[in-house]
């Protein structure tokens, strides 16, 4: 095996030309299925990647996909995941071995969810009082209460949900999509971060980073507030008029340039590399504008109302995005503001008062597009918690603390079975139990929407074929889909 | 929605793209009457015989290695061909039949058509055959006969009754021009001419006053001069040592492991190779000291402390860091170490290999190469040449192989302060003990008063040596324990704790400043046992093998160390018979390299590849009178630019017509080709033009920083209690040096240098791409280092000519497009320059500055706005 190190390129987010090959992703795939009919050269040089759109070697039902991710680790127990042992043996010791973050706060006392639960839809899926939007798609999604990755914290829960494994440098799942299927759009980014309006989330780049696969395949990080994207928009006073003069005067340079070397055509590629940045600067700026969208659909995503506005601005740009032809958008929380270790009572309500209305109406919306069949919407974060409370100072205080060994997660379109609920958590919602999905089975049948196969979407490096699940006993699971 | 600017392929052949994209056979012309040597065995060698006939056994007892072998019989009793008949025969049945090749690709109709061909011809060999042939791949006659691996030789000159006087480099060149039809151009004006030279060899645009007085300077010798001035400049070397790094795979992290860890000292090497340059070291000795600078000076590893406080030894311990420039994961937490290590010998390998021998050697780790006369028992013979310097078995990880560089003085003062700041440790974590133990007391009140001394006696158990009782009790009530954790007990009395403990991290900081040096050397006597990687498999090892050259080049004989060396020798004996004079590719790959960046495309032009897949040279003649000339100037670099840079070749103007429209890629140099700066010339003549560029010389890279808008830039970072981002200080004017001198982090390239091609160090970059692509546009319209040089150049012509408008757009043009401004040009820019500076007066006026922000400054912030246009313009972003 070789090591595509050619011409030693980084590739941008955006090509103006067709350059080069279609990338390794199908060349891999192609040498597995022997199609290849030139003889492969030796790579030294010339392996281009490009975001151009590429045909999945089975066609697949799912084409793109929205990550709301929950960075913190959403309570199962008072969300998805109903546990009457845990309101019947409430305060008192529990009997199984624990493993604590935060060992100070500690206790052994079992903690009942003080939330009611729904019987919903005509599945009769059981969602927690605090979800009632998400009770009116129950039919729609399918709940997992069996996620499980065994790694211990934060940065490697959440590398695990996003890269595969839960150590740092990996590729998160937008960049393997980017790579292996391209975009439909080139004036848009493949593969989109929303970030929240109050910064970056906790690990930054690491949320949306392309470890090692080309830096064409990473995450472009559009923030809640100027500049959106890096280098998209001129600095705020040189914005419009300004940078016209700007344009003017490097237009005429250029054009008296080119004029002076007729048939050097990288002098004119260059100057059409203007009008491309100029069509993606609007082409980014209108998917960002949601002014343009009707009334009803502003309040479907609690746009008009100060609690959900924010969450409920960047669902609907993410539909905007996708409908655009973008690959992947992923959809990020303040910090980790599901980590609840104290004062979950008050508030969990708030943050599920803040996305239950935006999550469900981004499903409402794909679906009645008739874009939800080839879209999955994901819900979920990088672990659960733990079925005892933390910090055993007054009722006010309560929380809980992480636990990876079993939490939920819902899923919507793409292939996907609606309605239904899989696998089963311990009596108590601390192990999964039953039908477990491990991250990396949840990345293999991720891929297999996609029409992958994930031991076969690979990358060369260190003269190893590295793949999403690699080496992971991975398996599709095909109970979740339609 | 692709753009597809007008023959793009033209551009990027000119950029060297589709160097390697051409097929292997040209589809087109199948021959009537294929030879067998040439045309006929390359086609059975690369689909057949690596089952057939270079296994230990050849599959179906089949060898296909040798014409003759051709006339056996299959088990079954069929021929494999009938001559004259290529409908016949098992050979072309499996063939057609799509049965053979059982891996891998299927053969294409034209080398099927040869086949055909050949067997209807009588299915002839035109040269003797070996009478014997041990198993395995062997070498013919034809394969030694290939252009590269022939002695470099000494070609006629052409001579032109019309052009008399040329340099050798002209008349090779106008000799392949005339059958095309072409000519050189005129020669190019002075100020286009001297910025070529300058940013070719110093990768910096001249100033206006270089340009006028080149301009003024009506000796016969000026140009010549100029070309003295730069080569003596000590940009030149940080200019030309930046390809070498290129090559030689040059990056402060190690690469590999996810982490992508700092590789703290690695620019000790890079300043070698600048030193190198500037004091223009020959080549021989350049390289020996790379290949084998401890062999050089005599230094085993036992020797190392002593050797490096020696200055004369020094420089030669300081180049073997060539040896350690590949990625390299041993240090870091990797799922399988031996694989790293073996990974870090393969990639430097790789590194000598395509830097020195213009050879895919690392095709052969696995398997012999299937297009090149390169056995994989070479692969193995080069690889041991190597082994008792990186012995993975006996493996010294990034940190273990750095020197230090501390006199004994400085490292007794080291040792005292130590053990002072130890002193202090210790009494940072009694302090700490105590804090927790008070914690604890108050905490055992909480829980029943009966489980209170058993809980006592838990805690005081080592938790390894608790009984089940007690690792139950500590369980039901885990926050009594505080044993750890002080800060989340008590977040005042761990800054207490935390406070001693920064007295002894301040104290340590005033020990002598250490440096260390990363070298290779072998341990006296240490002879690892050198094997045939089966697969490349480090688990599944072979047979035993010598170190040796590869055969094509050198035959079976072993390398001949010097027997008085305290170690074995063998790195030096290579390099000296590298650069020997004698061997075949190693002068020419150095000048191919060399000519590739002078004019923007090598004479071969896949320059890491002098193979069968790579390019033909399109001036092998003048490929061997460069080669030639570089031994016979004692490999004198700085002679072999005089060469290139002074010749008419060179000096043509970029605009010529006829060469235009016939030669659009200019294969055959009847101008010079326009070519766009590369990413390091474009940082650093923008900070150049805005005189900005902070010109001090080596020592420890710039850190990069990654802002949290996701830039990449020079400056450090300011974290967060929480370890986080929150700004990437760029006010140390250092952050404004040479881009040789930023941190090459493999996965946190500078944005600047990213957007314009930097090169992945993966291991190493054979030759650069150059891409046009919207990115680009966006960065020189808006990302913030090119707006900062904009205003800064803005300052710069503003001081310079106060008072006088049109002397400073004048000024900026002189700096920023070699040449005067028309009348037009200087109106326009004035009426741009008072429309813009009114606008961003408004915006002032409405959009007061932030509290801590520097007051706005319209009128030069509106100057400095078109100067960025300037600076992004074509004019200045291409060499012409």
């Amino acid at each position: 095996m070789h090591n595509p190190s050619p011409l030693c390129s980084r590739r941008h987010f955006l090509h103006t030309g067709s350059f080069g090959l279609s990338g390794l992703a199908l060349a891999t795939l192609l040498r597995d299925e022997k199609l290849l009919a030139a003889p492969v050269k030796p790579l030294l040089g010339g392996e281009t990647f490009d975001l151009k759109p590429k045909l999945a070697p089975a066609p697949g039902k799912a084409k793109a996909m929205i990550s709301l991710f929950m960075m913190g680790g959403p309570s199962q127990m008072d969300l998805f995941d109903p546990k009457p042992m845990l309101t019947k043996y409430h305060g008192e010791k529990f009997p199984g071995e624990l493993i604590y973050d935060n060992v100070a706060e500690a206790s052994a006392k079992v903690f009942g969810s003080p939330w009611n639960f729904v019987k919903s839809g005509q599945c009769g899926m059981e969602l927690s009082e605090l979800l009632p939007n998400l009770q009116q798609i129950a039919d729609d999604i399918t709940l997992i209460r069996s996620m499980k990755s065994g790694v211990s914290n934060h940065l490697q829960g959440m590398l695990a949900m996003q890269t595969g494994k839960g150590t740092v440098g990996r590729p998160t799942v937008g960049s393997w999509l980017a790579y292996a299927l391209g975009s439909e759009t080139q004036n848009l980014p493949a593969y989109v971060v929303l970030a929240h309006p109050s910064g970056l989330p906790t690990f930054q780049h690491q949320h949306w980073t392309n470890g090692w696969l080309p830096s064409a395949y990473q995450g472009t990080l559009v923030r809640a507030k100027e500049p959106y994207i890096l280098n998209l928009d001129p600095p705020e006073a040189l914005a419009g008029k300004p940078q016209s003069r700007q344009m003017d005067l490097l237009r005429t340079l250029n054009e008296g340039h080119a004029s002076e070397h007729p048939g050097e055509h990288d002098l004119r590629a260059r100057i059409a590399s203007y009008e491309l940045a100029g069509r993606m600067q609007l082409a980014a700026k209108e998917a960002l504008d949601i002014s343009s969208e009707p009334k009803h659909i502003l309040s479907l995503y609690g746009v008009d109302n100060p609690v959900t506005a924010d969450y409920g601005r960047r669902c609907l740009i993410a539909r905007r995005l996708i409908e655009r032809g973008v690959r992947y958008v992923q959809v990020l929380n303040n910090g980790q503001s599901w980590d609840h270790h104290g004062a979950l009572i008050k508030n969990l309500p708030d943050r599920c008062a803040e996305s239950d209305r935006p999550s469900s109406a981004l499903v409402l919306d794909l679906k009645q597009r008739g874009l939800l069949d080839s879209t999955i919407v994901h819900w979920g974060g990088e672990m659960g918690r733990l079925p005892v409370l933390q910090n055993d100072a007054g009722r006010d205080k309560w929380g809980r603390d992480h636990n990876t060994h079993g939490f939920s997660q819902w899923i919507a379109g793409g292939g996907f079975k609606g309605g239904l609920v899989h696998g089963e958590t311990d009596e108590w919602g601390h192990h999964a139990i039953k039908d477990v999905v491990n991250h990396y089975d949840w990345h293999a049948t991720l891929l297999h929407c996609f029409g992958f196969d994930h031991t076969k979407l690979g990358f060369i490096r260190n003269a190893a074929t590295l793949t999403l699940t690699d080496g992971q006993n991975a398996r599709i699971v095909r109970e979740l889909l339609a | 929605m692709v753009l597809h600017p007008p023959n793009l392929r033209a551009i990027l052949s000119a950029a060297g793209l589709f160097a390697c994209k051409a097929p292997l056979l040209h589809a087109a012309v199948v021959p009537q009457e294929p030879v067998y040597e040439t045309q006929v065995r390359p086609i059975l060698k690369t689909h057949c015989t690596h089952c057939h006939g270079e296994e230990e056994k050849p599959g179906g007892g089949i060898d296909l290695r040798l014409r003759r072998f051709l006339d056996a019989h299959t088990k079954d009793g069929e021929p494999l061909l009938v001559p004259g008949k290529p409908a016949e025969g098992e050979l072309m049945r499996v063939i057609r039949e799509g049965e053979m090749p059982k891996k891998g690709k299927k053969l294409s109709p034209e080398e099927v058509a040869i086949l055909e061909n050949w067997i209807r011809a009588g299915a002839k060999s035109t040269e003797i055959e070996p009478e014997k042939l041990p198993p395995g791949p062997f070498i013919t006659e034809q394969d030694r006969k290939f252009w590269a691996f022939q002695p470099v030789k000494n070609h006629p000159v052409p001579q032109f009754p019309d052009a008399t006087g040329l340099s050798p480099v002209d008349a090779l060149v106008r000799e392949k021009l005339k059958t095309q039809g072409l000519d050189f151009a005129p020669e190019a004006s002075r100020p286009e001419l001297l910025r070529r030279l300058a940013l070719d060899l110093t990768g910096i645009p001249p100033t206006p006053e270089e340009v006028a007085a080149f301009v003024a300077d009506k000796k016969p010798s000026a140009y010549a001069n100029q070309v003295e001035r730069l080569l003596a400049s000590k940009a030149y070397g940080e200019r030309w040592a930046r390809h070498w790094l290129d090559v030689a795979g040059y990056a402060d992290s190690n690469g590999y492991a996810d982490t992508d860890s700092v590789r703290p000292h690695a620019w000790r090497y890079r300043d070698y190779v600048i030193r190198s340059l500037n004091a223009d070291k020959p080549w021989d000795r350049f390289i020996q000291e790379q290949l084998a600078g401890d062999e050089l000076t005599s230094v085993s590893h036992g020797k190392l402390g002593d050797a490096v406080q020696d200055a004369a030894k020094f420089d030669a311990l300081a180049a073997t860091g060539f040896l350690r420039q590949a990625p390299d994961g041993s240090g870091d937490a990797v799922a399988d170490a031996n694989l790293a290590k073996n990974q870090n010998i393969a990639d430097t390998l790789r590194i000598v290999s395509t830097s020195l021998l213009g050879l895919t050697v690392a095709c052969a780790q696995c398997h012999d190469h299937r297009y090149d006369p390169i056995t994989q028992v070479d692969y193995y013979r080069f690889r041991a040449i190597f082994d008792p310097a990186l012995d993975w078995r006996k493996w010294r990880t990034p940190s273990q192989r750095l020197v230090s560089l501390y006199s004994p003085e400085d490292k007794q003062k080291a040792a005292d302060i130590e053990k002072q700041a130890q002193e202090i440790d210790a009494e940072a974590k009694r302090m700490e003990k105590a804090f927790l133990d008070g914690i604890f007391e108050k905490k055992i009140l909480e829980i029943p008063e009966g489980e209170r001394d058993a809980y006592r006696q838990a805690r005081a158990t080592e938790k390894t040596k608790r009984t089940p009782e007690q690792a139950a009790l500590i369980k039901k009530y885990p926050s009594a324990l505080a044993s750890f954790n002080l800060n989340l007990y008590d977040p005042k009395a761990d800054k207490q704790v935390q406070e001693k403990r920064s007295e002894a991290t301040k104290l340590r900081a005033t020990k002598p400043q250490e440096g260390l040096l990363t070298v290779i050397t072998e341990v006296a006597g240490d002879i690892p046992k050198s094997q045939l990687h089966h697969r490349g498999d480090h688990e599944q090892l072979k047979e035993e093998v010598t170190p040796g050259e590869l055969s094509v080049l050198q035959g079976p004989e072993l390398l001949k160390p010097e027997p008085t060396l305290p170690t074995t020798g063998r790195r030096l004996a290579y390099a000296r018979w590298l650069t020997s004079g004698k061997h075949p590719l190693v002068a020419r790959v150095l000048m191919n390299r060399v000519w590739l960046h002078h004019f923007g495309r090598g004479i071969v032009s896949s320059a890491g590849d002098f193979g069968k897949l790579g390019e033909m040279p399109t001036h092998p003649e003048l490929l061997d009178y460069l080669a030639g000339k570089f031994v016979a100037s004692g490999w004198s670099l700085k002679t072999m630019h005089r060469e290139m840079v002074l010749s008419r070749t060179y000096r043509q103007s970029s605009h010529h017509d006829l060469s235009v429209s016939k030669d659009p890629e200019n294969i055959w140099y009847g101008r010079f080709k326009i070519r766009r700066l590369d990413a390091e010339a474009v940082r650093d003549s923008m900070l150049h033009s805005a005189g900005i560029l902070n010109s001090e010389m080596f020592g420890p890279p710039i850190t990069a920083g990654r802002t949290t808008e996701g830039r990449i830039v020079a400056g450090v970072e300011i974290l967060n209690v929480n370890g986080d981002v929150v700004k990437v200080d760029t006010t140390n004017p250092a952050v404004n040096r040479r881009s040789i001198y930023l941190q090459m982090r493999r996965k946190m390239p500078m944005t600047v240098l990213d957007t314009f091609d930097l090169p992945v160090m993966d291991p190493n970059c054979e030759s650069r791409a150059s891409s046009t692509v919207a990115p680009q546009a966006l960065f020189l319209l808006n990302d913030d280092f090119v707006v900062q040089s904009g205003r800064a150049l803005a300052e710069r012509v503003r001081k310079e000519n106060p008072g006088d408008a049109r002397a400073q757009v004048r000024s900026a043009w002189r700096l920023t497009q070699g040449r005067e401004p028309l009348p037009t040009d200087e109106d326009r820019f004035l009426i741009l320059l008072s429309e813009q500076t009114e606008q961003l007066r408004e915006y002032a006026a409405k959009h007061p500055p932030a509290k801590d922000a520097p007051a706005a400054d319209p009128q030069r912030d509106a100057f400095g706005s078109l100067c960025q246009s300037l600076l992004s313009s074509n004019r200045f972003l291409y060499i012409e």
